[in-house]
Protein backbone atom coordinates (compact mmCIF):
# COMPACT_ATOMS: atom_id res chain seq x y z
CA UNK A 1 0.00 0.00 0.00
CA UNK A 2 2.99 2.27 0.36
CA UNK A 3 4.38 1.46 -3.08
CA UNK A 4 3.97 5.06 -4.27
CA UNK A 5 6.18 6.48 -1.54
CA UNK A 6 8.68 3.63 -1.95
CA UNK A 7 8.83 4.24 -5.72
CA UNK A 8 9.39 7.90 -4.95
CA UNK A 9 12.33 7.13 -2.61
CA UNK A 10 13.85 4.79 -5.18
CA UNK A 11 13.63 7.42 -7.92
CA UNK A 12 15.05 10.13 -5.65
CA UNK A 13 18.00 7.94 -4.69
CA UNK A 14 18.75 7.07 -8.31
CA UNK A 15 18.40 10.70 -9.44
CA UNK A 16 20.87 11.79 -6.75
CA UNK A 17 23.34 9.19 -7.94
CA UNK A 18 22.86 10.20 -11.59
CA UNK A 19 23.34 13.89 -10.77
CA UNK A 20 26.45 13.16 -8.73
CA UNK A 21 27.98 11.40 -11.72
CA UNK A 22 26.72 13.87 -14.33
CA UNK A 23 24.75 11.17 -16.11
CA UNK A 24 22.24 12.33 -18.71
CA UNK A 25 19.92 9.40 -18.40
CA UNK A 26 19.28 6.25 -16.43
CA UNK A 27 19.03 3.07 -18.50
CA UNK A 28 18.42 0.48 -15.85
CA UNK A 29 17.53 0.22 -12.16
CA UNK A 30 18.11 -3.13 -10.47
CA UNK A 31 16.07 -3.64 -7.34
CA UNK A 32 16.03 -6.43 -4.79
CA UNK A 33 12.79 -6.88 -2.90
CA UNK A 34 12.32 -9.42 -0.15
CA UNK A 35 9.47 -11.82 -0.69
CA UNK A 36 8.37 -10.98 2.85
CA UNK A 37 8.52 -7.20 2.46
CA UNK A 38 5.08 -5.61 2.33
CA UNK A 39 5.57 -4.46 -1.22
CA UNK A 40 3.72 -5.62 -4.30
CA UNK A 41 5.99 -5.61 -7.33
CA UNK A 42 3.13 -4.98 -9.77
CA UNK A 43 2.00 -1.89 -7.88
CA UNK A 44 5.59 -0.76 -7.48
CA UNK A 45 6.20 -1.00 -11.24
CA UNK A 46 2.98 0.90 -11.90
CA UNK A 47 3.90 3.72 -9.50
CA UNK A 48 7.45 3.82 -10.88
CA UNK A 49 6.14 4.32 -14.42
CA UNK A 50 3.88 7.15 -13.28
CA UNK A 51 6.64 8.94 -11.42
CA UNK A 52 9.50 8.70 -13.93
CA UNK A 53 7.68 10.72 -16.57
CA UNK A 54 9.68 13.77 -17.52
CA UNK A 55 12.77 12.67 -15.54
CA UNK A 56 16.09 11.18 -16.72
CA UNK A 57 14.63 7.84 -15.61
CA UNK A 58 11.76 7.99 -18.07
CA UNK A 59 13.09 5.30 -20.40
CA UNK A 60 14.78 3.23 -17.72
CA UNK A 61 14.19 -0.48 -17.35
CA UNK A 62 13.13 -1.52 -13.85
CA UNK A 63 14.37 -5.00 -12.98
CA UNK A 64 13.15 -6.56 -9.75
CA UNK A 65 14.78 -9.57 -8.17
CA UNK A 66 13.00 -11.34 -5.31
CA UNK A 67 14.95 -12.10 -2.15
CA UNK A 68 14.03 -15.40 -0.49
CA UNK A 69 13.09 -15.45 3.17
CA UNK A 70 15.72 -16.92 5.50
CA UNK A 71 15.50 -17.62 9.19
CA UNK A 72 17.92 -18.49 11.97
CA UNK A 73 17.16 -20.40 15.15
CA UNK A 74 19.07 -19.35 18.24
CA UNK A 75 18.22 -22.56 20.04
CA UNK A 76 19.52 -25.12 17.53
CA UNK A 77 21.51 -22.92 15.09
CA UNK A 78 19.33 -23.94 12.16
CA UNK A 79 19.60 -21.54 9.25
CA UNK A 80 17.52 -21.95 6.13
CA UNK A 81 14.36 -21.02 4.30
CA UNK A 82 11.32 -19.84 6.18
CA UNK A 83 8.87 -22.60 7.03
CA UNK A 84 5.52 -22.49 5.24
CA UNK A 85 2.51 -24.06 6.89
CA UNK A 86 -0.45 -25.46 4.94
CA UNK A 87 -4.03 -24.83 5.97
CA UNK A 88 -6.06 -27.25 3.85
CA UNK A 89 -9.35 -25.97 5.27
CA UNK A 90 -8.90 -22.54 3.65
CA UNK A 91 -6.52 -23.62 0.87
CA UNK A 92 -3.82 -21.23 1.96
CA UNK A 93 -0.16 -21.38 2.86
CA UNK A 94 1.29 -19.02 5.39
CA UNK A 95 4.79 -18.42 6.75
CA UNK A 96 5.57 -19.20 10.37
CA UNK A 97 8.40 -18.30 12.73
CA UNK A 98 8.58 -21.92 13.85
CA UNK A 99 11.93 -23.64 13.50
CA UNK A 100 11.50 -26.58 11.09
CA UNK A 101 14.24 -28.46 12.99
CA UNK A 102 13.55 -28.02 16.70
CA UNK A 103 10.15 -26.30 16.78
CA UNK A 104 11.54 -23.25 18.58
CA UNK A 105 11.02 -19.66 17.44
CA UNK A 106 13.28 -18.33 14.71
CA UNK A 107 14.39 -14.83 13.73
CA UNK A 108 14.12 -13.63 10.16
CA UNK A 109 17.52 -12.81 8.71
CA UNK A 110 16.58 -12.12 5.09
CA UNK A 111 13.52 -11.60 2.96
CA UNK A 112 12.35 -8.23 4.24
CA UNK A 113 14.79 -6.01 2.40
CA UNK A 114 14.19 -3.51 -0.32
CA UNK A 115 17.35 -2.17 -1.87
CA UNK A 116 18.74 -0.80 -5.10
CA UNK A 117 21.49 -3.19 -6.10
CA UNK A 118 22.82 -1.22 -9.06
CA UNK A 119 21.98 1.28 -11.76
CA UNK A 120 23.10 1.63 -15.36
CA UNK A 121 23.67 5.24 -16.39
CA UNK A 122 24.47 7.00 -19.64
CA UNK A 123 26.87 9.94 -19.52
CA UNK B 1 47.61 19.38 -12.69
CA UNK B 2 45.76 16.27 -11.55
CA UNK B 3 44.74 13.90 -14.25
CA UNK B 4 41.00 13.84 -14.70
CA UNK B 5 39.28 10.70 -15.85
CA UNK B 6 35.68 11.03 -16.84
CA UNK B 7 33.03 9.31 -18.85
CA UNK B 8 32.74 10.20 -22.50
CA UNK B 9 29.52 11.64 -23.79
CA UNK B 10 27.04 8.81 -24.32
CA UNK B 11 29.14 6.21 -22.48
CA UNK B 12 27.17 3.67 -20.49
CA UNK B 13 28.35 2.65 -17.04
CA UNK B 14 27.14 0.49 -14.17
CA UNK B 15 27.13 1.66 -10.58
CA UNK B 16 26.85 -0.75 -7.64
CA UNK B 17 24.63 1.01 -5.15
CA UNK B 18 23.41 -1.45 -2.50
CA UNK B 19 21.26 1.41 -1.25
CA UNK B 20 18.71 0.11 1.24
CA UNK B 21 15.42 1.96 0.84
CA UNK B 22 13.96 0.72 4.12
CA UNK B 23 17.14 1.36 6.07
CA UNK B 24 16.41 5.08 6.50
CA UNK B 25 13.39 4.11 8.60
CA UNK B 26 15.32 1.49 10.59
CA UNK B 27 17.96 4.10 11.41
CA UNK B 28 15.36 6.65 12.49
CA UNK B 29 13.66 3.98 14.63
CA UNK B 30 16.96 3.17 16.34
CA UNK B 31 17.44 6.87 17.10
CA UNK B 32 13.94 7.11 18.59
CA UNK B 33 14.63 4.07 20.74
CA UNK B 34 17.91 5.53 22.03
CA UNK B 35 16.24 8.84 22.82
CA UNK B 36 13.40 7.13 24.71
CA UNK B 37 15.83 4.92 26.65
CA UNK B 38 17.93 7.95 27.59
CA UNK B 39 14.88 9.57 29.15
CA UNK B 40 13.64 6.33 30.71
CA UNK B 41 10.40 6.37 28.71
CA UNK B 42 8.79 3.13 27.58
CA UNK B 43 6.95 3.20 24.24
CA UNK B 44 4.28 0.86 22.87
CA UNK B 45 3.25 0.66 19.20
CA UNK B 46 -0.41 -0.34 18.88
CA UNK B 47 -1.22 -1.66 15.41
CA UNK B 48 -4.37 -3.36 14.20
CA UNK B 49 -7.24 -3.46 11.79
CA UNK B 50 -9.70 -0.64 11.26
CA UNK B 51 -12.44 -0.70 13.88
CA UNK B 52 -10.83 -3.50 15.88
CA UNK B 53 -10.75 -1.34 19.01
CA UNK B 54 -7.27 0.20 19.12
CA UNK B 55 -8.50 3.51 20.55
CA UNK B 56 -10.83 1.82 23.03
CA UNK B 57 -7.99 -0.39 24.24
CA UNK B 58 -5.75 2.66 24.67
CA UNK B 59 -8.49 4.47 26.60
CA UNK B 60 -8.77 1.55 29.01
CA UNK B 61 -4.99 1.22 29.44
CA UNK B 62 -4.79 4.96 30.10
CA UNK B 63 -7.62 4.82 32.64
CA UNK B 64 -5.91 1.98 34.44
CA UNK B 65 -2.43 3.49 34.56
CA UNK B 66 -2.86 7.27 34.56
CA UNK B 67 -2.81 7.52 38.36
CA UNK B 68 0.44 5.58 38.46
CA UNK B 69 2.44 6.91 35.52
CA UNK B 70 2.82 10.02 33.40
CA UNK B 71 1.46 9.00 30.01
CA UNK B 72 1.32 10.54 26.53
CA UNK B 73 -0.59 9.11 23.58
CA UNK B 74 0.32 9.66 19.92
CA UNK B 75 -2.65 9.03 17.64
CA UNK B 76 -1.92 8.22 14.03
CA UNK B 77 -4.69 8.67 11.46
CA UNK B 78 -4.96 9.89 7.90
CA UNK B 79 -7.02 12.87 8.99
CA UNK B 80 -9.19 14.31 11.82
CA UNK B 81 -8.53 14.50 15.57
CA UNK B 82 -11.45 12.23 16.53
CA UNK B 83 -9.26 9.62 18.24
CA UNK B 84 -7.03 12.20 19.89
CA UNK B 85 -10.10 13.98 21.30
CA UNK B 86 -11.40 10.69 22.70
CA UNK B 87 -8.15 9.95 24.49
CA UNK B 88 -7.65 13.56 25.64
CA UNK B 89 -10.83 13.28 27.74
CA UNK B 90 -8.83 11.08 30.11
CA UNK B 91 -6.55 13.99 30.98
CA UNK B 92 -3.30 12.77 29.42
CA UNK B 93 -1.10 14.51 26.88
CA UNK B 94 -2.20 13.65 23.32
CA UNK B 95 -0.49 14.31 20.02
CA UNK B 96 -2.43 13.71 16.82
CA UNK B 97 -0.25 12.64 13.90
CA UNK B 98 -2.05 13.00 10.59
CA UNK B 99 -0.33 11.06 7.83
CA UNK B 100 -2.38 12.58 4.99
CA UNK B 101 -2.47 9.68 2.58
CA UNK B 102 0.09 7.34 4.05
CA UNK B 103 -1.14 4.00 5.30
CA UNK B 104 1.22 3.74 8.28
CA UNK B 105 3.22 5.75 10.80
CA UNK B 106 6.96 5.84 10.28
CA UNK B 107 9.93 6.53 12.52
CA UNK B 108 10.41 10.01 11.07
CA UNK B 109 6.88 11.09 12.06
CA UNK B 110 7.45 9.70 15.56
CA UNK B 111 10.76 11.58 15.78
CA UNK B 112 8.87 14.80 14.98
CA UNK B 113 6.25 14.06 17.61
CA UNK B 114 8.95 13.23 20.18
CA UNK B 115 10.67 16.49 19.37
CA UNK B 116 7.65 18.44 20.60
CA UNK B 117 7.26 16.35 23.76
CA UNK B 118 8.92 16.89 27.13
CA UNK B 119 10.27 13.37 27.69
CA UNK B 120 11.54 14.14 31.16
CA UNK B 121 7.95 14.48 32.27
CA UNK B 122 6.84 11.09 30.93
CA UNK B 123 7.06 7.41 31.84
CA UNK B 124 5.06 5.87 29.01
CA UNK B 125 4.13 6.72 25.43
CA UNK B 126 1.37 4.77 23.72
CA UNK B 127 1.41 5.12 19.93
CA UNK B 128 -1.74 4.30 17.98
CA UNK B 129 -0.76 3.35 14.44
CA UNK B 130 -2.98 3.81 11.39
CA UNK B 131 -5.67 1.12 11.12
CA UNK B 132 -4.15 -1.39 8.71
CA UNK B 133 -2.92 -4.99 9.03
CA UNK B 134 -0.31 -4.68 6.28
CA UNK B 135 1.97 -1.67 6.08
CA UNK B 136 2.60 -0.69 9.72
CA UNK B 137 4.37 -4.03 10.22
CA UNK B 138 7.10 -2.95 7.85
CA UNK B 139 7.91 0.35 9.54
CA UNK B 140 9.26 0.01 13.06
CA UNK B 141 8.96 3.17 15.13
CA UNK B 142 11.48 2.55 17.89
CA UNK B 143 8.90 1.31 20.42
CA UNK B 144 9.80 -1.32 23.04
CA UNK B 145 6.77 -3.47 22.40
CA UNK B 146 4.57 -3.92 19.34
CA UNK B 147 0.96 -4.94 19.89
CA UNK B 148 -1.54 -6.00 17.21
CA UNK B 149 -5.31 -5.75 17.84
CA UNK B 150 -7.91 -7.70 15.90
CA UNK B 151 -11.48 -8.50 16.87
CA UNK B 152 -13.82 -11.45 16.45
CA UNK B 153 -16.21 -9.30 14.39
CA UNK B 154 -13.69 -9.32 11.53
CA UNK B 155 -14.22 -13.05 11.05
CA UNK B 156 -12.01 -16.10 11.59
CA UNK B 157 -9.31 -15.52 8.94
CA UNK B 158 -7.62 -12.28 10.04
CA UNK B 159 -4.43 -13.89 11.33
CA UNK B 160 -3.74 -16.32 8.51
CA UNK B 161 -4.52 -13.72 5.87
CA UNK B 162 -2.07 -11.21 7.35
CA UNK B 163 0.71 -13.35 8.83
CA UNK B 164 3.48 -10.76 8.41
CA UNK B 165 2.20 -8.24 10.91
CA UNK B 166 1.67 -11.00 13.48
CA UNK B 167 5.30 -12.06 13.01
CA UNK B 168 6.24 -8.57 14.18
CA UNK B 169 4.04 -8.64 17.27
CA UNK B 170 5.14 -9.08 20.88
CA UNK B 171 1.52 -9.06 22.08
CA UNK B 172 -1.66 -9.84 20.15
CA UNK B 173 -5.04 -8.70 21.47
CA UNK B 174 -8.22 -10.38 20.25
CA UNK B 175 -10.94 -7.91 21.11
CA UNK B 176 -14.76 -8.01 21.36
CA UNK B 177 -14.74 -11.54 22.77
CA UNK B 178 -18.15 -10.74 24.31
CA UNK B 179 -19.46 -10.96 20.72
CA UNK B 180 -17.72 -14.24 19.97
CA UNK B 181 -20.83 -16.38 20.15
CA UNK B 182 -22.97 -14.03 18.07
CA UNK B 183 -20.25 -13.91 15.42
CA UNK B 184 -19.58 -17.65 15.48
CA UNK B 185 -15.87 -16.88 15.74
CA UNK B 186 -13.86 -18.60 18.46
CA UNK B 187 -11.12 -16.89 20.41
CA UNK B 188 -9.26 -20.20 20.67
CA UNK B 189 -9.11 -20.59 16.89
CA UNK B 190 -7.60 -17.13 16.45
CA UNK B 191 -5.17 -17.75 19.31
CA UNK B 192 -4.00 -20.99 17.72
CA UNK B 193 -3.47 -19.20 14.42
CA UNK B 194 -1.26 -16.59 16.13
CA UNK B 195 0.66 -19.34 17.92
CA UNK B 196 1.31 -21.08 14.64
CA UNK B 197 2.60 -17.93 12.95
CA UNK B 198 4.55 -16.53 15.91
CA UNK B 199 4.78 -18.67 19.03
CA UNK B 200 6.63 -15.92 20.90
CA UNK B 201 3.72 -13.47 20.81
CA UNK B 202 1.54 -13.38 23.91
CA UNK B 203 -2.17 -13.59 23.01
CA UNK B 204 -4.84 -11.95 25.17
CA UNK B 205 -8.62 -11.98 24.69
CA UNK B 206 -10.34 -8.74 25.67
CA UNK B 207 -13.62 -6.95 25.63
CA UNK B 208 -13.15 -3.22 25.78
CA UNK B 209 -16.85 -2.91 26.45
CA UNK B 210 -16.76 -4.92 29.67
CA UNK B 211 -13.10 -4.38 30.57
CA UNK B 212 -12.27 -8.10 30.40
CA UNK B 213 -8.59 -8.86 29.84
CA UNK B 214 -7.22 -5.32 30.22
CA UNK B 215 -5.07 -6.22 33.26
CA UNK B 216 -3.63 -9.10 31.30
CA UNK B 217 -2.75 -6.78 28.39
CA UNK B 218 -0.97 -4.40 30.76
CA UNK B 219 0.94 -7.31 32.23
CA UNK B 220 1.83 -8.73 28.79
CA UNK B 221 3.19 -5.33 27.73
CA UNK B 222 5.26 -5.22 30.92
CA UNK B 223 3.92 -1.80 31.80
CA UNK B 224 2.37 -2.77 35.11
CA UNK B 225 5.60 -2.08 36.92
CA UNK B 226 7.54 0.68 35.22
CA UNK B 227 10.62 2.02 36.87
CA UNK B 228 9.95 5.65 37.82
CA UNK B 229 12.82 8.00 37.12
Amino acid sequence: MHELSMANSIIETVLNEANKRNAKSVLEVNLVIGKFAMLGTEQLRYCYRLLVKGTPLEKSKLRIEGEEGRVRCEACNFEGPIHLEQEPEYHIMYPTLQCPKCGGTVEMVAGRNCFIRSVKLRA
Amino acid sequence: MAKLVKHDEGEVFDIELEENILKANEDAAAKNRDLLRKHGVKAIDIMGSIGSGKTSLIELIVQKLKGKYRIAVFNGDLTTTIDADRVARHGVEVVQINTGKECHLDANLIAKALDGTNLDKLDLIIIENVGNLICPGEFRLGADERLVVISVTEGPYMVLKHPFIFMEADVVVINKIDLSQAMGVEFEKLRNDVNKVNAKARVVGTSCRTGTGISEVVEALQIDNLRRQ
